[in-house]
């Protein structure tokens, strides 16, 4: 047996690679025209879908939330940009990003008083509040996700969890791990005391003054300093939610 | 003190900010952007709570036993010399005096409506009844009955006095001064 060592040989090996290798190619190529097609045909459909749904997309925030979800499970955005051809559309752009101007607004204009910290039910509160009345109702994934388009302003605007209440920071600033611990001591009652923290985590004296003065200094809590008895620390973000 | 309410603000009380609710809000913050702000709510509170009452004057040592500087559910009150730096605030806006001893900041005029306001609407009430030219007595202008009715009837006596030294300034009164403060007399003119 000869093996097909020669000139001929190599000839012949290096053409059946080509031929596969545009075959495969064109194999692949025929499987992108498909999947164009098919992207071509969701983007369509779905644009007809938010063409003829379009004012219940706005009015109706649980509809809103699902189509979002939708367009989110096959890779568009389109609520996220401005410029997305859904989002001029739908006109849904120009919604977060008023949403987001409003919330700056209410965050700026509450800062002094509450620390850069504010509840977000009392946010959507607020919101709900300053909205004309027959403006679209707001709920919380609105607020989530006009949030997370202010992020290009690198304003430091997120939601954090403490405990079971959520608030809305828009002070840039690590919140200090001690600051989270303390005002989880505080989501039930509004406030706290340097004993309750001393009984809970048994910190020492030191440690426990230096968190409460940071706090103090970034208004992120208030004192309550009655002549008679020792001081409270209540937390402003979260006193004003009983009253809505 | 003038206090007794005229015309239009009788019934409803005055409804409290939240911040009333807040125990905090009756110490003064450590933090001073905190305080600022506070002391500025504090500012608008007593000048919307003054406006709603007609008051005029307040004795700070008296203010703070009651609202809206005490919240006795709470038990909580301004100290004076906390409210002291309000009123301070307040001055310096042009929205409170001083008055009494110098410097001991124990009594102040509130001016929910500004003395020139005033002024205006004393002069042109008296343009209106044709009675430029004429002397009244200030007590009259206050209390009387031609003036029943009028938004500064009822206004105390301190403030009026503003008010007409703020007209005699702009040359449109004179004043005259009798035995008493009671029977000062004015005249205006056009």
């Amino acid at each position: 047996m000869r093996k097909a060592v020669g000139i001929g040989g190599l000839r012949r090996q290096e053409a059946e690679r080509r031929a596969l290798s545009q075959k495969g190619t064109e194999l692949a190529q025929r499987e992108i025209e498909k999947l164009r097609e098919q992207v071509a045909v969701m983007k369509s459909g779905l644009e007809d879908f938010v063409r003829v749904h379009h004012s219940e997309i706005r009015s109706d925030p649980v509809f809103r939330v699902q189509v979002q979800r939708m367009c989110q499970l096959i890779g568009v955005d389109p609520l996220a940009s401005r410029k997305g051809y859904m989002a001029e559309l739908l006109g849904v752009g120009d919604f977060y990003c008023e949403l987001g101007i409003q919330i700056i607004d209410i965050c700026v204009g509450t800062r002094s008083v509450n620390g850069g910290l504010i509840e977000l039910d009392e946010l959507r509160r607020r919101l709900i509040q300053r909205r004309l009345k027959g403006s679209e109702p707001i709920v919380e994934d609105d607020i989530r996700r006009a949030i997370s388009q202010l992020k290009p302003l690198k304003s430091g605007y997120r939601i954090i969890d403490f405990g079971n209440r959520k608030m809305v920071q828009s002070v840039a600033r690590e919140m200090n791990s001690d600051f989270s611990t303390v005002l989880t001591l505080a989501q039930y009652t509004n406030k706290f005391t340097k004993e309750d923290i001393c009984l809970a985590w048994n910190w020492d004296q030191d440690r426990i003054h230096a968190c409460v003065n940071d706090m103090l200094c970034l208004g992120i809590i208030w004192i309550d300093d009655p002549e008679y008895s020792e001081p409270e620390y209540w937390v402003p973000a979260f006193f004003h939610s009983n009253y809505s | 003190m003038a206090s007794t309410a005229t015309a239009g603000t009788a019934g409803e009380p005055f409804q409290l900010p939240e911040m009333y609710n807040f125990p905090p809000f009756f110490t003064r913050q450590p933090n001073e952007s905190t305080w600022k702000e506070q002391r500025q709510q504090w500012c608008d509170l007593v000048l919307a709570y003054y406006r709603h009452n007609r008051l005029y004057s307040m004795s700070l040592a008296e203010a703070v036993t009651e609202p809206p500087f005490a919240n006795r559910q709470l038990r909580r009150a301004l100290r004076v010399d906390v409210l002291r730096e309000i009123v301070d605030e307040l001055v310096k806006q042009g929205n409170a005096v001083w008055v009494g001893a110098k410097n001991t900041k124990d009594t102040c005029l509130v001016f929910w409506r500004k003395p020139e306001v005033w002024a205006t609407m004393i002069h042109q009430w008296a343009s209106e009844r044709g009675l430029l030219n004429a002397v009244l007595t200030v007590f009259e202008l206050a209390n009387g009955d031609d003036t029943a009715g009028q938004e500064f009837h009822g206004l105390d006596a301190a403030t009026l006095r503003r008010a007409l030294d703020v007209l005699q300034s702009q040359g449109k009164a004179q004043l005259f001064v009798g035995t008493s403060d009671e029977d000062l007399g004015v005249k205006l003119f056009a």
